[in-house]
């Protein structure tokens, strides 16, 4: 049992940690709120309505990906520091692993994850869908979206609009 | 699975034993295809067309059978089995370490998930051209569902065992959802996923109680260390591997679809995919059968007193409840999953029967062989014809929609009534054939009554593949319902994409309720399921086919232990 | 232990040529040219369905012809290794019991062929038939329990087919009641066929469903097994008969069933099910059959009174007919389990003479609906006026199903009452009374049907036409033969009747004590002289019925 004790420490102090930095931040952080600073972050812009409620699912997807890559790693990392004695053996197996991995992130470009815009393979089978939108269409329509139901008049709401594309 | 197998190249510092690739291929052929097809088509995006990714399947399927016949010859030296898996150059011998086990058996259960998924290629063909679906990822799935399933086949060890079903069935889980357009697929997809989740969870625990009764994921370990082991008393820790097997077996029941384990397979079956249903229902399936007879009748042999009645429980529950719930369906998809699970109960009749000490053991692992052949073939024939008569939309598997299906395909309706009556254990089929080595099995071991309970089971799933002859033939199609029909056309026909090519109405006729996919089927899958009833019988007429091959795979499976 | 080998040595004069697995070959043949017919020559398929019923006719008349007169074994035995991993082979053979059941399969078909139609989709109608014919003839002929086994059920879907898909009124329900019995019925069989070929096999060292061998070797079973594997197969062929109390699916399928259907079932299918009571009931287990012929003597004696009584109360001229068999098969039943030689003779006599006569009766009703369209006996009347020749013909069989002496029906009965009066005295009392209650009810419809005043639709009623007449007359002629002259028929039968009574007597303590007057084949014209000198009683016997029923 006693051999879990530096766990059982280091667990105690984690929580210590964690604990005493809410604590600290509470007493010692200087304090100054304002109204931009309370509002929600957009892009600089000053956000006319709520958070919208809808955007791409493909954020979801890119987050995933990077999470499911991500954890391929932790898999390198255990041969990496073991090199030496795996050896050959070693090398051959993880470069089957990283082909594996990378033969899915070949996949993952083919199947259009990682485009931005409309997808190729979507565009084909949805009519519904102007094939006609590309990537800048997209993101000034995502752009206008939080501008027309603003309270600032609409002329400034386009100028904005278009800056913003522009920036 | 393939760092597993490239774990024994031969290397430098961690010496293992030489790995005879020979003996690999046919399950390297599976994997490697799988993952070729899907970089194939990836790089050249010409080839995601639909064609393709359809023959390139076939053909994996094919290689891999073919390259069964040199694994055969090799393996098949019952002389030199000596008691148990041997590591020599010829006979049944395990191979990586010990994780994994070449013998008549595995080659058998091989060969018999090949033709799943062969068959199963050319109904998917059709279906997608079908259902404006396109994408090589159904095959990619399908064949790597049938490379771990060939893995749990073949899995000489807990660990890979366990390895092999989740190959299996985590592709199983995302082709039961792929259908992206229909709710009911993802709902499948679904339950499926978070059940077989559940099973997995069971049977990982399962493995945990058995290494931690006997100290050992091997079978051969397991199997050592019960009361047949010099020195060890075996009772020591009876409670714990009892549990371990208790857990395992759940586990299998799950992915076997016994009862009380089932509830998942209706709702799965009627919702995803036709072509996937055929899949699931066979390749899977006996990928279950064949792990649950390795893993119980080899490492758990020495127990087998104890396991053997709750098997018995499984199987019989199985049969009655699966005859006796189809009773009230009117979904054919439906029907047809408890008549799977009523199947299952038969394959379970002969576990239990090869489980016998006395001459019903051999007699038992043949029907069970033989059982998973006939049952694949029939059950991928049967969802092959529910595919077609599906219908654009897949929706229309309502006992009215077979309806006078002998007018407006009598070929489909004949090859239906081949594989339903197959099914049923009519004489001049394999169905007959199976489940008479089943009662043969079971007389053998003196297990009378459950033969007896078993066959009453069987005439009572028998209703249920009455009632969708009786639509087929024996009740007009403009007689009823009419109206229902188009009106569920018109469902039909608006849900699905406009622009895809395929099904059109036949307007103004008669026969209005007939599409032009029951008229006209693809030829892929037409092929398929005649196919499926030509080797259906075939195998009622000849079933001493290759008899040499059963008898010698049989005893691999037994002498294993 | 006696080898399959030495069995097959056994058998004498060797086929010409495969002759009796010709009669299953070519009704398949036929069955395949027919499913090969383009879609729109369905007109050809009744042209082809009679050519190859009747080749397989005239085989089976073959058989007739080579079928050595005074053998009691198996002949043209045709044996084959077919599953050999499961001990299952090709045995096909005839005896003297299943001899006559072979020919009248090969004689009812293409009659019931040519005397009826096909409403609709003449297709698959015929394809159906022929494999239907295929299949009873492979069940007659089968040595091996399990290939008999396969035959007995795979008629089940040809029969599911033609009751179903051409008909009359509840036909779906008829045939799902049909297949579902019956299957039912013989789930169990097949349980009983296993454990006896494991038990017998465990003993002999040699795993066989060979007929023979079982029967040499039954013995070996324990008491209780025996029982078992014996319940199980009468549970089977009790279905078939039927047996009364579980007859309820047959009024159903033969009233329901198109005329072709109804004939063959009546003709050829209920034999299965007493030719399963002697073949592998007597045959196989003596013993058990012997100990329990109590039970099936009663249900036997019932069903003659219960099928007889029914059948008066009938409404319907073809459920009336369909009753009668039930009151028929009753006689089979009480001669098989009479187990004398009289009894089983008179029984095989039988199972022909309710094929030809129950046969033709279903075809004469089949031409009344099809001239009327109703069956209702109460909506018919002084049909005898407008159609002579059919109220001739219809006499004629009405006749020979009372059992009127001079004709056929009255030589098997006689027999079984001989028999059974001998070793069952008190169940054929009963018995007596069927052979009066079918005159009531047969006669009462008759009366009822064909005499008095013609009225409304009836006028309009035509008679038989000429080709009706040629396809009827076959029936006829072996109604008044086999009435006048059933010698050459029983000089087949009794051989083998004999040695399966010889073989019950070896297995059964005491039987043979019991058995007062063995017969011996010398003892036929005797036999046929008492059975006609006896006639007149008969004949009086009729009359009295008659003149009751005016």
């Amino acid at each position: 049992m006693a051999q879990y004790l530096p766990v059982l420490a280091l667990l105690v102090l984690a929580g210590l940690f964690a604990g005493l930095s809410f604590v600290a931040s509470k007493i010692f952080a200087p304090r100054n709120p304002t109204a931009e600073k309370l509002a929600p972050y957009e892009c600089g812009i000053t956000p006319g309505r709520d958070l919208p409620e809808r955007f791409p699912v493909r954020f979801y997807l890119v987050a995933m990906l990077f999470v499911i890559f991500d954890i391929e790693i932790v898999f390198l990392y255990p041969w990496a520091v073991n090199y030496q004695e795996l050896g050959l053996f070693g090398l051959v197996s993880v470069l089957i692993f990283s082909a594996l991995v990378f033969e899915s992130f070949v996949y993952l470009i083919s199947k259009g994850a990682l485009d931005w815009g409309p997808l190729q393979v979507s565009r084909r089978q949805d009519p519904m869908r102007s094939a006609d939108r590309t990537t800048a269409s997209t993101v000034r329509r995502v752009g206008q979206d939080g501008r027309t139901v603003t309270v600032l008049d609409a002329g400034v709401a386009a100028e904005e609009a278009g800056s913003g594309v522009a920036a | 699975m393939i760092a597993l197998v490239a774990q024994d190249t031969q290397t430098v510092a961690l010496p293992g034993p030489p790995v005879v690739w020979s003996l690999l291929w046919p399950f390297l052929i599976l994997a490697v295809g799988g993952v070729l097809l899907v970089t194939v088509t990836s790089v050249v995006p010409v080839l995601r067309g639909r064609s393709f990714p359809a023959a390139f399947t076939c053909l994996t399927a094919l290689a891999s059978g073919l390259s069964l016949i040199p694994v055969w010859q090799r393996v098949d030296r019952l002389d030199l089995v000596g008691g148990t898996i041997g590591s020599g150059t010829e006979g049944p011998r395990s191979l990586v370490s010990g994780a994994y086990a070449v013998d008549g058996f595995t080659v058998f259960v091989t060969g018999v998930i090949c033709v799943s998924v062969f068959l199963t290629a050319l109904l998917l063909d059709g279906y997608l051209r079908r259902e404006g679906l396109d994408g090589p990822e159904w095959y990619v799935l399908m064949l790597m569902s049938a490379s771990g399933g060939v893995l749990l086949a073949s899995a000489n060890d807990l660990i890979v065992s366990f390895l092999g079903l989740e190959i299996l069935s985590i592709a199983a889980y995302v082709m039961a959802a792929l259908h992206l357009r229909r709710a009911e697929s993802q709902e499948a997809g679904f339950k499926y996923f978070v059940l077989g989740a559940l099973a997995s969870a069971f049977f990982l625990y399962g493995i945990a109680l058995v290494y931690g009764a006997t100290g050992s994921t091997t079978l051969q370990g397991i199997f050592a260390a019960g009361p047949n082991a010099a020195g060890l008393d075996p009772r020591t820790d009876s409670s714990l591997i009892l549990a371990g097997m208790a857990l395992l077996l759940v586990g299998f029941a799950f992915k076997v679809s016994a009862v009380p384990f089932h509830f998942w397979a209706p709702d799965v079956y009627q919702g995803a995919p036709s072509p996937v249903v055929a899949f699931m229902a066979s390749g899977v399936k006996v990928a279950g059968f064949a792990g649950l007879a390795r893993i119980f009748l080899y490492a758990f042999q020495p127990y087998w007193a104890d396991w053997r009645p709750a098997i018995a429980a499984l199987a019989v529950l199985s049969t009655i409840v699966g005859g006796l719930l189809a009773l009230a369906q009117r979904n054919v998809k439906r029907m047809l999953a408890y008549s799977s699970i009523n199947h299952a109960g038969f394959m379970l009749l002969a576990i239990h029967a090869a489980a016998s000490p006395d001459d019903g053991g051999q007699r038992g692992a043949e029907a069970l062989l033989f059982y998973l052949l006939a049952y694949t073939v029939m059950v991928t024939g049967t969802f092959g014809v529910a595919t077609i008569v599906g219908g654009r939309g897949d929706g229309r598997h309502d006992l009215d929609d077979y309806r006078g299906l002998s007018r407006s395909n009598p070929l489909l309706a004949g090859v239906m009534a081949i594989l339903l009556f197959s099914q049923a254990g009519v004489p001049f089929t394999s169905g007959f054939f199976a489940k008479f080595r089943v009662i043969g099995a079971l007389a053998s071991d003196g297990s009378y009554a459950l033969g007896g309970a078993a066959m009453l089971a069987a005439v009572i799933s028998a209703v249920l593949y009455l009632r969708i002859v009786v639509s087929m033939f024996l009740i007009d199609n403009g007689e009823a319902h009419e109206a229902d029909h188009e009106a569920v056309d018109a469902v039909a026909g608006g849900r699905a994409a406009p622009e895809a090519e395929g099904d059109t109405l036949v307007e103004a006729s008669p026969e209005a309720s007939v599409l032009t996919s029951v008229r006209a089927p693809a030829p892929t899958a037409l092929l398929a399921v005649c196919l499926a009833a030509a080797v259906t019988l075939v195998l009622g007429l000849l079933p001493d086919l290759g008899g040499g091959i059963l008898s010698d795979a049989a005893s691999a499976l037994l002498l294993a232990g | 232990m006696i080898p399959v080998a030495l069995l097959a040595a056994e058998s004498a004069a060797p086929a010409p040529f495969a002759l009796l697995p010709s009669l299953i070959a070519v009704p398949v043949l036929t069955a395949v040219f027919i499913a090969l017919l383009p879609a729109n020559r369905g007109d050809f398929a009744k042209a082809a369905a009679l050519v190859g019923s009747t080749i397989t006719g005239a085989i089976s008349l073959f058989v007739l012809a080579v079928f050595e007169k005074g053998d009691p074994g198996f002949q043209l035995v045709s044996q084959h290794s077919w599953v050999s991993s499961l001990g299952l082979s090709w045995i096909l053979g005839v005896d003297g019991i299943s001899l006559f059941l072979v020919v009248l399969t090969g004689i009812l078909f293409p009659i019931a062929i040519v005397t009826t139609e096909a409403h609709h989709e003449p297709k698959p109608y015929y394809l159906w038939l022929m494999l239907l014919m295929a299949g009873s003839m492979g069940a007659f002929l089968a040595l091996d329990l399990l290939l008999f086994f396969l035959f007995f059920e795979v008629v089940l879907v040809p029969m599911y087919f033609l009751i179903g898909g051409w008909g009359h009124g509840e036909r779906v329900k008829a045939a799902m009641k049909f297949f579902l019995y019956t299957m039912a019925a013989s789930a169990l069989m097949l349980v009983g066929i296993v454990s006896l070929a494991v038990l017998v096999g465990r003993e002999t060292g040699v795993p066989t469903f060979d007929v023979r061998v079982l029967a040499e070797n039954s013995d070996v079973l324990s008491h209780t097994a025996a029982l078992l594997i014996f319940l199980s197969f009468a549970t089977a062929f009790a279905v078939k008969v039927p047996l009364f109390p579980l007859h309820t699916w047959l009024p159903d399928a033969h009233t329901e069933a198109p005329t072709a259907g109804s004939v063959i079932l009546a003709g050829v299918m209920l034999k299965l099910g007493t030719y399963g009571f002697i073949r592998f009931g007597l045959y196989l287990l003596p013993e058990i059959a012997h100990e329990l012929a109590w039970i099936f003597l009663t249900l036997g004696v019932v069903g003659i009174v219960y099928g007889a009584a029914v059948a008066t109360m009938q409404k319907d001229l073809k459920r009336l007919v369909a009753y009668s068999s039930i009151a028929h098969l009753g006689f089979i039943v009480l001669g098989v389990f009479a187990m004398n030689a009289q009894g089983l003779t008179g029984a095989v006599l039988q199972m022909v003479n309710h094929g030809v006569s129950t046969g033709a009766l279903f075809i004469l009703v089949g031409w009344v609906y099809e001239r009327r369209h109703t069956r209702e006996i109460a909506l018919l009347g002084g049909l005898q006026g407008v159609a002579p020749i059919m109220a001739a013909v219809f006499t004629v069989v009405m006749l020979s199903s009372i059992g009127l002496p001079g004709l056929n029906g009255f030589v098997g009965e006689f027999l079984i009452l001989l028999g059974a009066f001998s070793s069952a005295r008190w169940w054929a009392v009963v018995g007596v009374s069927g052979v009066i209650l079918a005159a009531l009810y047969l006669l009462w419809a008759y009366q009822r049907v064909f005499h008095g005043p013609v009225s409304g639709d009836n006028e309009k009623m035509s008679d038989l036409k000429l080709s009706e007449m040629f396809g009827i007359a076959p029936l006829i002629a072996l109604i008044i033969a086999m009435g006048v002259y059933p010698k050459p028929i029983l000089d087949r039968i009794e051989p083998s009747v004999d040695a399966l009574v010889a073989h019950i007597g070896q297995r059964v303590d005491g039987f043979s004590e019991q058995e007062p007057e063995p017969v011996a084949p010398a003892g036929v014209d005797e036999l046929i002289a008492t059975a006609e000198a006896s006639g007149h009683g008969g004949e009086a016997e009729a009359q009295e019925a008659e003149e009751g029923a005016e």
